[in-house]
């Protein structure tokens, strides 16, 4: 694509946008190419990712001579990187998780992502043998999903993963953790909701300690239960007597009501009525508090255990929990009603734990007031009003219910998500990963969703005539891979994807390895070692091909023959031969011989791929042995220089203009000796290639060599003489 | 090797090409320490050579900016020397002090492209380019550093490793060029050449690696293309020993079928045949490669896998003080830190 250059050396391209945005100036990136004007020629094209590769050439100058030009810059290529500065994503997670982290996030689920995809076709190839319809009707199936999905829960980060030793400070509210991030808590949505199959009938509390992990994310503008108690921890290093203070009462009925029942009992201890000088005259105060947190620690709870440090009675079965319940209750209410009340005569206590016991109740307007999110509303009453909500009807009607009571003005990818799981629309679910997570969540989660719901499973990999003719996962693991393949660390992960796209995969793959820089050798063979595990031998001889000609071009002819050899590529070793040929048949001394070893070594033994080069390899051989045979050592190194001598003439690649310089240089050794090297045929032959080369010299094709004149003659008496004694002998 | 090693990794934020161990010293107060040539390709210039305490390699202690990607890193005793893709040679006290780093530019009288041939032999320091010139970099006085040209192959052959074997011998190998074996004494010349055995029914591949061992200098193991490892003996020259297809038996799978980037002789693993270790016995070998392996092969036994990673290891070594240790360089910007032994589980 070639474009007028400006005349002054810097901005290049004069652009007009598009009429509505013309107010906008388009941004100008100035580039230092470091070639002298005038520019005649500036071409673009795309790199990997987001590099621009832009040449600009000189016009071609006849003056200047060849010895000359290589002084001067006649053009060069600039990489201008688009990316850097310009980055303004639109994924929430980009905020949180920096490029470094989240790049450690891609490298560590492939090997998962392999894993399940390979399960996956295993199980796909056994069910075509059984005649089941899925593979999501194997048993094992969703037990393979739910072990990827722990192994990339635990790649985003470990929640409870504390520093080891820690003092625990004693008024510490909340403890200190791994900052959570959204991505894990979208993640573990997913999870509770499509794959955990064994705990869906402990789904309500399994929401409940997602909230406790994942709270303090809900929202960035209204408040939240993790707020609220923040901001009372922060308060409380001034507090003398927090029984007075408002926020204390408050943020108990808080953490009450989203059931963190560790934090509640913790932060009745911090009641005055504890402190040993004041135990005396507040002993029924005390009773009452010490009641409360007794009875908040031991809280039914219908799960199958309780992680260290969490508080409550776990019952398994329903019968259980139920008959542990109502005996539970039935003491909450007793202690309402209890007279002791009266003897309270601090009104801030009396009132602050009546209203925990009402939230313990299930009281509906004091659960309202307690929390601030209506995700906090959803998780109280699975709690203390409904404890055996199931099903994603039920629910998705409470949160209803919650989100009118309590609107939420901040659209917050979370809670989004959760709306899209309960109200079963799968669709949304997939619209809202991919506008607040990125194509990381959405290539990888679809794997969760689709594990045990026909409907997601349909609507994912139904291949859809509108995407050309891919389906809905492909083309968001194409989106993925993409986003793999801009990164030069990164490029190497996406062909695990792109090999699972059945459709477009396989010929993205082609062109990304083929796109590859191969200035580099080690990079060629990484590239090349993908072409071998993904068996695409085309493209790895394509690539050998494009190394071998940069690094001949580039004067690294060792190099270029090597790949060229590995290539396998006849034609372009038979043009390399040709142009080594008139250099060697220009000036061939000896001791120039040296610096062509290396090449010959390389060309080797195995004749076959180094096309017409193996030439080289016999000349090299003659050479060196007329060498030793001159230096007058055996008549076995003369004999020996004569056969390869014979050789050369009769193979048909030796290049018909050395048959002279071949000849000529033999003539000493044919004169010298008293017996004839040659026998009659031999000799024969090599007159008729002598006759031959006289008659091609009349051609204009013919290339002349830098032998004196009267070199054919002198070769021609040296084969007569040979001819004549050859004669006599054999006679 | 009954005791199972212990193997950690650690993220980075950034891509390490090569890691070596830098030799301690009585008065380093922070504990172990590693080099390891980085860049990040999202930021330009990034390349740089850092030294990476071993307890937290994230968090470099000091780094020494690179013109270019750093293609090949050793440590001797007291001096670091990295050379880069573009043709460069640094060479920095292994105190780590940037100040007094010292450099031989690429261009027309050192090597213009990559260098992956370096190696230090007391006082010098040999280095093989792609560009087929090989030269020995000594101490000019007066804190210069001078280079001499030993061989100018003109671009005919390209070297991918070099290393010495005495002060006046050191082998190199390229691609396609098989193992040369250079003798200073003999005028700067090429005195033994071998093409290696590859696997894989091809004739020629590239060499990556070389290394000789201090006690049998007359014995290369060789590191390169298609998964191919083999010894060569200097006195057998004809007859190089293929080390990556031994088995018990023909059906035996190769250690690996990529390439075998680095090879280095490993002190820790006792020969399995101790007795009859003999001098023609090639002692074992670790090498790492492009699909993820770390293994110990040996001659006529079974290989030793210790690491099978999901992405390559580019580079390792083993610590010369402490050779149970081995430290490596992964593909995935993370390097990974080997333990092997009885007293691993002591030092965790």
């Amino acid at each position: 694509m070639p474009g007028m250059p400006a005349d002054s050396g810097g901005a290049i391209v004069r652009f007009s946008g598009e009429p509505k945005h013309a107010a906008s100036a388009p941004p100008v990136r100035p580039i230092r190419h470091g070639v002298p004007p005038p520019i005649s020629r500036v071409y673009i094209s795309w790199s990997s990712g987001n590099l621009l590769q832009v040449a600009c050439l000189r016009p071609p100058n006849p003056e200047e001579g060849a010895g000359r030009g290589a002084e001067e810059v006649a053009g060069s290529v600039v990489e201008v990187n688009l990316g850097v500065g310009a980055g303004n994503g639109g994924a929430e997670v980009e905020g949180e998780v920096d490029d470094a982290e989240m790049r450690r996030i891609e490298y560590g689920s492939v090997p998962a992502f392999a894993l399940l995809q390979s399960r996956k076709n295993a199980l796909a190839d056994a069910a075509a043998m059984q005649h089941m319809h899925s593979v999501s009707e194997h048993a094992e199936w969703w037990q393979y999903v739910l072990e990827y999905s722990k192994t990339i829960g635990n790649l985003l980060g470990n929640p409870d993963s504390l520093p080891a030793f820690m003092i625990e400070d004693p008024r510490a509210i909340l403890k200190v953790r791994e900052k959570p991030t959204s991505l894990k808590a979208a993640w573990e949505l997913l999870e509770i909701f499509y794959v955990d199959k064994e705990l869906h009938s402990w789904l309500p509390e399994r929401l409940v300690d997602w909230l406790a992990d994942y709270d303090s994310l809900l929202t960035k503008t209204d408040g939240t239960v993790y707020c609220k108690l923040n901001n009372f921890q922060k308060k409380l290093i001034n507090l003398q007597i927090v029984e007075n203070d408002d926020d204390y009462w408050n943020g108990l009925s808080a953490a009450l009501s989203v059931g963190w029942l560790d934090v509640v009992v913790n932060m009745l201890r911090f009641h005055g009525s504890y402190q040993l000088d004041q135990m005396d005259n507040r002993e029924t105060e005390n009773g009452l508090v010490e009641a409360v947190a007794v009875l908040v620690s031991t809280m039914p709870r219908m799960r199958p255990d309780l992680p260290k440090g969490k508080l409550g009675q776990c019952c398994k079965t329903r019968p259980d929990f139920i008959k542990t319940w109502e005996k539970w209750r039935g003491q909450v209410s007793k202690l309402e009603c209890s007279a002791f009340w009266i003897q309270c005569s601090h009104q801030k206590t009396r009132d602050g734990l009546k209203n925990l016991l009402h939230i313990m109740l299930g009281n509906i307007k004091d659960l309202t007031a307690a929390t601030s999110h209506w995700l906090e509303l959803f998780a109280s009453h699975f709690l203390y009003i409904r404890p055996f909500t199931v099903g994603f009807e039920g629910m998705h009607h409470l949160a209803q219910k919650c989100i009118q009571l309590k609107p939420s003005f901040d659209t917050n990818g979370l809670t989004g998500l959760l709306n899209g799981i309960l109200s079963e629309n799968p669709e949304v679910v997939l619209a809202e990963c991919t506008t607040k997570f990125g194509p990381w969540m959405v290539a990888h989660g679809m794997e969760l969703l689709a594990a045990d719901n026909d409907y997601a499973d349909i609507m994912l990999h139904e291949e859809r005539p509108n995407f050309g003719g891919i389906s809905i996962e492909e083309l968001h693991r194409l989106v993925y891979a993409q986003v793999l393949c801009s990164h030069s660390l990164t490029w190497q992960i996406a062909p695990t994807y792109l090999s699972s796209c059945l459709n477009q995969g396989l010929g993205l793959l082609e062109i990304l390895l083929l796109k590859q820089p191969i200035q580099d050798n080690r990079l060629v063979l990484k590239t090349l070692e993908l072409c071998r595990l993904y068996e695409l031998e085309d493209v790895g001889t394509n690539i050998m091909k494009i190394a071998g000609i940069y690094h001949w071009k580039h004067g690294r002819k060792g190099t270029g023959v090597y790949w060229f050899q590995q290539a396998h590529d006849k034609v372009r070793l038979d043009r390399i031969a040709q142009q080594l040929f008139e250099r060697i048949g220009k000036s061939v001394a000896d001791d120039n011989f040296k610096q062509w070893e290396g090449l010959l070594e390389l060309l080797g033994s195995d004749i076959g791929s180094a096309g017409g080069l193996e030439f080289l390899h016999r000349y090299r051989d003659f050479k060196r042995s007329l060498q030793q045979a001159l230096e007058g050592r055996t008549g076995e190194a003369a004999r020996q220089t004569v056969e390869f001598l014979i050789q050369l003439m009769r193979n048909p690649s030796t290049p018909q203009r050395f048959w002279l310089p071949l000849l000529h240089d033999s003539v000493k050794l044919l004169n010298c000796k008293p017996h004839p090297l040659l026998n009659v045929a031999e000799t024969t032959l090599l007159l008729n290639k002598l006759q031959e080369l006289s008659m091609a010299k009349l051609r204009p094709d013919f290339c002349s060599n830098h032998l004196p004149i009267h070199a054919l003659s002198s070769v021609r008496l040296a084969l007569g003489s040979n001819l004549a004694r050859a004669i006599l002998e054999e006679a | 090797m009954a005791d199972s090693p212990s193997f950690r990794r650690h993220p980075l934020p950034f891509s390490v090409d090569l890691v070596r161990w830098v030799p301690s010293t009585a008065s380093a107060s922070s504990g172990r320490l590693l080099a390891a040539a980085v860049h990040d390709p999202s930021v330009p210039a990034s390349s740089r050579l850092s030294l990476l305490p071993l307890h937290d390699p994230a968090s470099p202690l000091a780094s020494l900016q690179l013109p270019s990607r750093t293609t090949a890193l050793r440590c001797s005793p007291s001096v670091l020397a990295a050379a880069t893709s573009s043709g460069s040679l640094h060479l920095l006290p292994s105190s780590f002090d940037t100040g007094s780093a010292v450099s031989v530019p690429s261009g027309a009288g050192f090597h213009v492209g990559p260098v992956r041939g370096l190696d230090c032999g007391g006082d010098e320091w040999v280095t093989a380019g792609e560009d087929g010139r090989v030269h020995v970099v000594s101490d000019g006085g007066d804190g210069r550093v001078v280079a001499r040209r030993v061989w100018d192959g003109k671009g005919m052959s390209g070297y991918e490793a070099a290393r010495w074997a005495s002060s006046a011998e050191f082998a190199t190998g390229g691609a396609g060029c098989g193992v040369q074996w250079w003798d200073r004494r003999k005028g700067d010349a090429v005195v033994a050449q071998c093409k290696g055995v590859w696997g894989h029914g091809i004739t020629t591949g590239m060499v990556h690696s070389i290394d000789i061992h201090p006690s049998r200098k007359h014995i290369c193991v060789v590191g390169g293309s298609s998964g191919t490892i083999f010894a060569w003996d200097l006195r057998w020259a004809q007859q190089p020993i293929p080390l990556s297809f031994v088995g018990l038996d023909e059906t035996a799978q190769p250690v690996c079928e990529s390439e075998v980037w680095e090879v280095l002789f490993d002190n820790y693993t006792q020969s399995s045949d101790i007795i009859s270790s003999v001098s023609t016995r090639i002692l074992p070998v670790m090498l790492c490669s492009e699909d993820g392996i770390l293994a110990i092969v040996e001659q006529d036994e079974r290989h030793v896998e210790l690491l099978a990673e999901a992405c390559a290891i580019n580079s390792f070594d083993i610590d010369p003080q402490n050779p149970s240790d081995v430290v490596c360089a992964l593909e995935w910007e993370s390097i990974g830190v080997l333990t092997r032994g009885r007293d691993a589980m002591a030092q965790e």
